[in-house]
């Protein structure tokens, strides 16, 4: 387990999504931890301290495990730039798919020709 | 390990797991790329939620999902969710994209 800050921690994760697109998996678990093990915090506890929580972000290919935490200030910083990573590497799920097949076929070529139409456009422009 | 089929039921849940015990309950996303297969699982160890799906659109509305449990792992059980993942956050992320209106 490497404890990581936030951004190499999403670098290092983007690595994992490029080592796993022929086989293997990512996962990424997140958790609302203290860091802290149950023996400290019970010590906390009785002491009256104040446990303060943050999110706990673990990811593994089933090999390498890193870890990053994020707190109340950083944390949507983190989730947007985490949000883009997602968008960018989970390119093998399925577009949304369409009742009549030759349809399907036709909206290719209308993509292909849009393409074409809309560099018209921007030169016409 | 129940697999649920409608997604909002599946939000609703994992909240309610999530809420009912903080220290215990985690959020799992796993993604294989070569099958094109995202599984999602919230779990506190005796009880166990599972969405599983390939579909692309499926992956947009996990973003909210997953702004939620930011929200609610980074700021405690008792954070507002109702704001996350609404319009406001989506739209405030993809902001340097670009996405112009088409005239």
């Amino acid at each position: 387990m490497v404890r990581l800050q936030p951004d190499p921690f999403l670098n290092e994760l983007t690595n994992m999504f490029e080592r796993t697109t022929e086989k293997g998996s990512v996962w990424v678990t997140l958790k609302h931890s203290s860091d802290k093990s149950k023996v400290q915090r019970n010590k906390m506890k009785t002491a009256g301290e104040k446990i303060e929580y943050r999110c706990l972000i673990r990811a593994t290919d089933g090999k390498k495990t890193i870890s990053t935490m994020v707190g109340a200030k950083d944390h949507q910083r983190f989730q947007s730039s985490y949000a883009t990573i997602l968008k960018a590497r989970m390119t093998a799920l399925k577009k949304r798919e369409r009742k009549d097949k030759r349809k399907a076929a036709d909206s290719d070529k209308k993509a292909d020709s849009k393409k074409r139409s809309s560099a018209a456009k921007k030169a016409s422009n | 390990m129940v697999y649920i089929a409608s997604w909002d039921d599946f939000v609703e849940k994992s909240v309610q797991l999530f809420r009912a015990d903080p220290e215990k309950t985690r959020y799992v996303m796993k993604y294989r790329h070569c099958d094109g297969k995202l599984v999602l699982k919230v779990t506190d160890d005796k009880e166990c939620i599972k969405f599983k799906t390939d579909q692309a659109q499926d992956a947009k509305k996990m973003e909210k999902l997953n702004n939620v449990f930011f929200t609610l792992m980074a700021r405690g059980p008792e954070a507002d969710i109702s704001e996350v993942g609404g319009k406001e956050q989506a739209e405030a992320q993809p902001a340097k994209k670009g996405r112009g209106r088409k005239q």
